[in-house]
């Protein structure tokens, strides 16, 4: 759809698709269908080579007339260890033994945090809600206060940006802390791990199950799209 | 409907003697942008020389695995791979701006008629020949 609107004033496009079905029925001009799990649209994280062969065949197409034309990756390369679709919350069983404490449980990450950092060179998912990373505490006690049916806040909340939206956000960002963090003390942890991991172990996660369970239990639909956001 | 799993729209540059722009769905902005909000039509400029660790995503779907994103946004967004091709001379140039869009549209009457126009009218103006558009 946005490669047509593209073509239309002249610019040639090459797509990358990752839904073979619905390519198939927008009919994007060209396109390269990769067999990848979802998140993986170049491949695998951190592998140039296998990156540079799918950018390869995306611009491969562009020799090709306006079809639409629809290829395959022309590579045997399986989603490997990850699975097509991502693990969700309500598949994985809360662990026997969760720490009590969500609010200590989330700054005890902040080290973890700090490592990633330095592992990365800087890059972090952190920041949507735009709390101070040093104050995740307040924002897990702000959650505690929503799931418990009071009236919660946050001062960083913009005006213009409403709480089922800053809500999803602080989750995003709860959820970069651990999934970082994670990442920092497991280097080798694939994703499907990570998000097991998180959803099984944490007591942040067992929060973030309430808090999708009072914003799913509200008949606006603003509230209902962020609980689907937060945990499904 | 865009699939769930597309999100932004970028650009990169060019094929040999051409400009190539790369369009993305997936939420990516820079930091300090604003977030995009679930079902937003319009779209952010990343400058063809923003810092990698400075393109963030506000696209957190579950519907796609984003511990791969956390590690390395060339898995979606791939400005590095791109650089590279064009220190090869096997890409011209980068366009001066990417241009992002939102994943998991529903509706998206707007990006049809106003919005990806515009950004159409805009690659032409900056003269832009290609345009790559990924998911994420």
């Amino acid at each position: 759809m946005l490669a047509r609107a593209l073509e239309a004033e002249g610019i040639a496009t090459t797509s990358i698709s990752m839904v073979r079905e619905h390519t198939e029925k927008v009919k994007p001009p060209r396109a390269l269908f990769v067999p990848f799990p979802f998140g993986h649209a170049l491949g695998r994280p951190d592998d140039p080579a296998l990156q540079h062969r799918v950018l390869a065949a995306a611009l491969a197409l562009l020799a090709e007339p306006a079809g639409p034309v629809l290829r395959d990756f022309p590579e045997d390369a399986g989603p490997g260890d990850q699975p097509p679709a991502p693990t969700q919350a309500s598949a994985v069983a809360p662990a026997d033994r969760i720490p009590g404490d969500a609010v200590a449980e989330a700054m005890e990450m902040l080290p973890h945090q700090v490592q990633w950092l330095a592992a990365s060179g800087g890059r972090t998912a952190f920041g949507l809600a735009g709390v101070p990373i040093t104050r995740m505490g307040d924002v897990v006690r702000f959650l505690q206060t929503f799931v418990d049916g009071g009236d919660a806040d946050l001062p960083e909340r913009p005006r213009e940006l409403a709480l089922p939206g800053f809500i999803r956000y602080c989750a995003d960002d709860l959820k970069a802390l651990y999934f970082q963090g994670r990442m920092a003390m497991k280097p080798t942890a694939g994703g499907d791990e990570i998000t097991r991991w998180f959803w099984s172990e944490t007591a942040v996660a067992q929060l973030l199950r309430r808090v999708r369970d009072r914003l799913d239990a509200s008949d606006d639909p603003r509230w209902k799209a962020a609980a689907f956001g937060v945990a499904r | 409907m865009i699939e769930e799993d597309a999100g932004v729209e970028v650009r990169v540059s060019g094929v040999p003697d051409h400009e190539l722009q790369r369009d993305d769905l997936a939420g990516l902005h820079r930091r300090g942008d604003k977030p995009f909000g679930p079902g937003e039509q319009t779209y952010r400029l990343i400058a063809a020389d923003t810092p990698t660790v400075d393109i963030v995503q506000s696209h957190t779907s579950l519907g796609f695995d984003r511990v791969a994103i956390m590690r390395d946004v060339n898995i979606s967004f791939p400005i590095d791979r791109l650089r590279e091709l064009v220190g090869r001379g096997v890409l011209g140039a980068l366009a001066p701006y990417s241009y992002s869009f939102m994943g998991a549209q529903r509706e998206v009457a707007r990006i049809e008629g106003e919005t990806g126009p515009e950004v159409g009218r805009r690659l032409r103006e900056e003269g832009v020949d290609v345009a790559l558009v990924t998911p994420t």
